[in-house]
């Protein structure tokens, strides 16, 4: 059978035995796990040996792109990458912005890649169309992540996509991040050391074989009413000139558009987000960055940063190291906090520990990533200190879930006391602390709740779910059930991210979930309906839930970090009242119950995976 | 607008590729950038926009440019 949208083919490497295979992709599996994050997740659970360790050879790397990638469609470049992550120890996704690779990777052929074993140096993999290489990297070892990067793309010419790792990534610190054309993170949790662990040093693929749709008039005219729809949106000037910032004002417009050299866009984004800065004045003046985000550059700032100068420089610093940005700062100060207790002695500190200083977080940043004195012990991010230091000294780390720190909290960098979604999505996203598969109307603070059953219903809640999510809406005892609303987020995250569209809030809203269904269907010429969508959402969130289940973790490890319940605490999205962990453990119970998995352990129950085909 | 030639200004371009995927869909019926006759250049700090000899300037590629890299500039 062939499918339009699909590129057709898998790629499997074993790094170990210097192999390298192709097999067709299977149409039958395709279809019931949609394709990109989907199929990535179904492909991890068949490869991961249950009980193996994240970094050694035999845990899998999968990567995949999926059916809209490489189409017109607006924001379809989306990279999915599943394996077993360090810093959690679970299995995980790691998603991100695709750049150039999803759409080289789909032209070059192929829907996935399956990357196995461990290779004898340091190598990288080298895609051209059906010609594929493991070469010697030798030479890459050490460099940074955006002079890897160039030094990728001078092997095969641009344009190519790149997918590669800095120091951290290869020394294995265990919150190292790979990166997309040097600039799109891909990996909290650790998957830069996944790639480290393999001597893999980056991939880099340049494909001319082109993507066909199964019905290109059905798509002509689904996507032309979609980019009407974009050219209409009255904010759509304002998010392409300020992407993030428009939501996280870091700093005033006017310095922003004073460094702002030119805005990138991952392939077929209308509303791109990614930034090319340059600084214009000053001792760092003449300095370009190329950056995920200008709000991810001006971050240091809440962390204590005057000059925006100097934050800019420190995030291009953990950048090129292949840093997770949010767990450097968290662990480094957690480490200030057991220096200042005299946990840590001063002999061990040469470089006294500042989050408001360039100069110490340059040195920090680079003893962690080459693993040098107390840097090798910060390198193992929460556990390796609660190792060297011994359990006792829990009391002052910040919250800690599965290992990683919750970015948004109280008192999290990203401060928000409203538990919402992605708040409660930070315990139970199976890869710990990330906000980007929990978003939904919560996203904004005190949003009405009247407005609520649009985007649900737009998000393809189904009507009975939206009855048990808004309680007695519109009365004075109207209630919001945070626990079920959240299964919904993570399955439209999960359609998104299995067709390929990017999750972020500023392109989602253009689609809904009918409209992904006629997609999906316009492109691969599977037929599909939203009630067909949904059940394969199920089967593919619930399958990474049992490659977790699989592994021992259960409801025991969706833990919510008592520290959460200290003053200032959560408050109730609807009520601004104190969030009780009773009421939250309860939230919890009700996403199982949601899901139908059992609510008191967390595991599917064999009644659904039945009727999903899981047994 | 009946008549027009095809403006370029590379200082706004992204690289989003929206025009090349435009392009090469409407002339191979395929979605591949490689097969477009209009050819964006990511290599530098800001982009660089070509077309290639089959290019008719049928205005397709800026059809597809949301961010005013390409443009239609009326003739007569």
């Amino acid at each position: 059978m062939t499918m339009g949208g699909f590129a057709g083919k898998v790629l499997y490497v074993d790094l170990t035995q210097g192999k390298i295979r192709q097999e067709p992709l299977d149409p039958v599996i395709a279809q019931k796990f949609i394709g990109g994050l989907g199929l990535t997740i179904k492909l991890a659970y068949d490869r991961i040996t249950p009980g193996s360790y994240a970094l050694y050879p035999e845990n899998p790397i999968v990567l995949g792109a999926g059916p809209l990638v490489g189409t017109s469609l607006p924001a379809t470049s989306r990279v999915y990458a599943v394996t077993k992550l360090p810093a959690s120890g679970t299995v995980g996704w790691c998603g991100g912005g695709g750049g150039n690779f999803g759409c080289q990777l789909k032209n070059a052929g192929y829907d996935q890649v399956v990357i196995e074993g461990r290779a004898d140096r340091p190598v990288f993999l080298k895609i051209i169309d059906d010609r594929v290489e493991i070469d010697d990297a030798r030479s890459l070892w050490g460099s940074g992540v955006e002079e890897g990067c160039e030094e990728l793309w001078k092997t095969v010419g641009r344009p190519a996509g790149v997918l590669s790792i800095g120091p951290a990534g290869e020394n294995l610190v265990s919150f190292s991040m790979a990166y997309i054309d040097r600039l799109s993170t891909l990996g909290r949790g650790g998957f830069g050391a996944v790639m480290g662990s393999k001597n893999l040093k980056g991939i880099i693929v340049k494909g001319n074989g082109g993507i066909r749709v199964a019905d290109r008039k059905g798509y002509k005219d689904l996507s032309e009413t979609l980019f009407q729809r974009i050219r209409d949106y009255p904010y759509l000037k304002e998010w392409q000139d300020l992407g993030l910032l428009k939501s996280l004002p870091l700093v005033p417009v006017e310095v922003y558009e004073n460094i702002k050299k030119r805005r990138i866009a991952c392939v077929s984004c209308p509303i791109g987000d990614k930034d090319v800065v340059e600084i214009p004045d000053g001792k760092l003046k003449g300095l370009i960055v190329c950056s995920t985000s200008a709000a991810n550059l001006l971050t240091p700032m809440i962390y204590g940063f005057q000059d925006y100068r100097e934050a800019v420089r420190c995030i291009a610093i953990l950048d090129e190291l292949g840093l997770d940005m949010f767990e450097f700062f968290g662990v480094m100060g957690f480490a200030k906090s057991l220096c200042d207790q005299g946990i840590i002695s001063k002999d061990r500190i040469e470089t006294e520990i500042r989050l408001d200083s360039l100069s110490s977080l340059e040195t920090w940043a680079k003893k962690i990533s080459l693993r040098e004195g107390l840097g090798g012990v910060l390198a193992d991010g929460f556990k390796g200190i609660l190792k060297e230091f011994g359990e006792e000294v829990k009391r002052y780390a910040p919250p800690v879930v599965k290992g990683l720190i919750p970015y948004v909290g109280p008192k999290a960098p990203l401060a928000w006391s409203l538990f919402g979604t992605m708040e409660l999505g930070q315990v139970l996203d199976p890869r710990g602390p990330h906000v980007g598969a929990s978003g939904s109307p919560t996203y904004f603070a005190k949003r009405p709740l009247d407005v609520f059953p649009r985007h649900l219903d737009r998000m393809g809640v189904p009507q009975e779910a939206i009855e048990r999510i808004l309680l007695g809406l519109g009365t004075e005892k109207q209630q919001l059930k945070v626990g079920r609303l959240l299964k919904y987020s993570h399955s439209w995250f999960s359609i998104l991210g299995s067709l390929g569209i990017c999750a972020r809030a500023q392109i989602n809203r253009f689609y809904n979930a009918s409209l992904c269904a006629e997609l999906y269907e316009a492109v691969t010429g599977i037929e599909t309906d939203l009630e067909g969508l949904r059940e394969r959402v199920e089967r593919v969130w619930t399958l990474l839930r049992m490659a977790n289940v699989r592994e021992g973790f259960t409801r025991k490890d969706d833990a919510l970090p008592e520290k959460w319940f200290e003053e200032p605490g959560f408050q109730d999205y609807l009520t601004g009242k104190p969030a009780i962990r009773q009421d939250l453990e309860q939230m919890i119970e009700d996403y199982y119950d949601e899901w139908g998995w059992d609510p008191k352990t967390g595991i599917p129950t064999e009644e659904v995976l039945k009727k999903l085909g899981l047994t | 607008m009946e008549k027009f030639t095809i403006r370029v200004n590379p200082g706004s371009c992204t690289g989003c590729l929206l025009c090349q995927l435009a392009c090469s869909e409407h002339y191979t019926g395929s979605f591949n950038p490689s097969a477009a006759r209009v050819q964006v250049d990511v290599s530098g700090i800001d982009c660089s926009i070509r077309f290639t000899e089959e290019c008719n300037g049928c205005g397709v590629c800026v059809d597809y440019c949301f961010y005013e890299a390409l443009r239609k500039e009326a003739v007569g």
